[in-house]
């Protein structure tokens, strides 16, 4: 039966395993990972059984709507629904389930059921079916597609094209080509502004620091460590020195997160003692509450980190003393103290 | 967004997407297409309502040349976009930019559009921090709006 099964889709569509799989699963996967975006349609999410906003996507094809499925769209849609654990045939059984609700495509399960009643279907099937946009709609006969009574006046083709640029749908991403670039390109100046065309591109001044994977793509701290800038101390005096104070507070945190070492050394390099105290941070062990919380949304830590110093993303640059206990003895030895 | 759906739905959309974004921090960011350095603050105290572009204040630019110290004790500038009452009559009492751009440390006020680069309506922000990431950059100001005079 399986086998029968699966020549009657192969056929049918290119490459559809997903006939392996039966309705039950597919439905399963729709409501786990798909219903949240195409329940409500949310971000332009085509809704689950709104036949209008899936006719344009059913012509592009059923196999077109997987690849969307299984790679992600431009529109913003992310690979397998965000949900990267399922398989491409759990995702095509979605797919089946989510176009069976608009009458484009019958769930595998229907098409066995017609294959079963009907066996003699089969041998003369293939043909006529691979051309069509719903090739399985003509095997299990449901009601046929719905022609796009409310055509949409933009054109449907970026709807199912799957982005060219793998990461794409991950927006806290940046590809390296697109980082840094000047200021005319940013966003945020005014290309048409003459000034704007005046100023420093960002790459010329950060080319050759150290890299950091966030913030500005460089590590601030390594580079006047290093010397790579020199940046001054006083406004006026260019030989003016920093008061730097080497002293480490070692703050312990809940869970299993190494303990936070916070270094004074660092800070001081940059920032005056008023800077932080006693405005921001008592200057008394175990007097300010702290969380990662407050932190993203601006205070304590994040009065600076996560606006300009380098942001929470960098987990282990302030997470970095391992907790004694929970590590083999050869990795607490090699963990920073 | 207005080509995917019929707008009667769109109001409605619009909400629950914003609700989402303020969850999940994620949805939003396809709406921000600016990808400015990390932490380039636009300052729009003032600069619509008079009919300038606002000022884009680059960090990392000043963060080669000086230490946060400089700006942010000597200076007394506080740690908040749009939290330090900077006017040009301030800066050219020598007070806030005024203190370097002068014309001696760095370029002096009449190259008004190298500061006033931003676009038109772009709000107050530091650009790229974690709070926006997480709530969403600020809706645009009136003068963004299309027919909006400059």
């Amino acid at each position: 039966m399986r086998d029968l099964l699966a020549i009657v889709t192969c056929v049918a569509i290119v490459a559809l395993p997903a006939a392996a799989l039966d309705k039950g699963a597919g439905k399963a996967t729709y409501e786990k990972t798909c219903a949240l975006c195409h329940g409500p349609g949310l971000a332009g999410a085509p809704k689950y059984g709104n036949k209008a906003e899936w006719a344009p996507r059913l012509k592009a094809g059923t196999a077109k709507l997987y690849t969307s499925a299984l790679k992600g769209t431009a529109n913003g849609m992310p690979g397998k629904g965000g949900n990267l654990s399922l398989s491409d045939d759990e995702v095509k059984a979605a797919v089946d389930h989510l176009l069976a609700s608009v009458g484009g495509a019958s769930p595998p399960a229907a098409a066995a059921k017609a294959a079963s009643a009907a066996p003699a279907a089969v041998v003369a099937a293939p043909a006529p079916k691979v051309a069509s946009a719903a090739p399985v709609a003509v095997v299990a006969a449901p009601p046929p597609v719905a022609p796009p009574t409310a055509p949409r006046t933009a054109p449907a083709a970026p709807v199912a094209t799957a982005s060219a640029d793998p990461n794409a749908f991950n927006r806290l991403l940046t590809a390296p080509g697109k980082r840094n670039p000047s200021p005319a390109e940013d966003g945020i100046h005014d290309p048409s502004n003459p000034g704007t065309h005046a100023l420093q591109p960002p790459l010329t001044a950060l080319a050759g620091m150290p890299p950091l994977n966030a913030g500005n793509r460089v590590n601030w701290v390594s580079s006047l460590e290093g010397g790579k800038i020199r940046p001054r101390w006083d406004r006026d005096d260019g030989a003016a020195a920093a008061v730097v104070m080497d002293l480490n507070i070692v703050r312990e945190v809940k869970g299993s997160m190494p303990d936070v070492v916070y270094p004074h050394k660092q800070h001081t390099e940059w920032l005056d003692c008023s800077n932080c105290h006693p405005q921001i941070f008592i200057p008394q062990k175990g007097a300010n509450q702290i969380s990662m919380a407050s932190i993203m949304l601006g205070q304590k830590c994040g009065v600076c980190h996560g606006k300009v110093a380098f942001p929470v993303s960098e987990c282990r640059l302030c997470h970095s003393k391992k907790k004694e206990g929970t590590m083999p003895a050869a990795a607490v030895a090699g963990a920073r103290k | 967004m207005e080509r995917i759906l019929p707008s009667g739905l769109r109001a409605r959309l619009a909400g629950i997407v914003l609700a989402a974004a303020a969850c999940a921090g994620l949805v939003l960011a396809a709406a921000a297409p600016a990808r400015a350095e990390y932490g380039d603050v636009v300052i729009n105290n003032h600069s619509d309502a008079a009919g300038v572009r606002p000022v884009v204040f680059p960090h990392w630019f000043h963060r080669v040349r000086f230490r946060c110290k400089v700006c942010h004790s000597d200076l007394g500038f506080k740690f908040q976009a749009g939290g330090n009452d900077i006017n040009m009559v301030k800066i050219i009492d020598g007070q806030f930019c005024g203190a370097c751009h002068n014309g001696a440390v760095a370029w002096s006020i009449e190259n008004c559009d190298l500061c006033h680069s931003g676009k038109p309506g772009t709000p107050t922000q530091v650009h790229e921090s974690t709070i926006q990431k997480l709530v969403g950059t600020p809706p645009p100001t009136a003068s963004a709006l299309p027919g909006a005079k400059r």
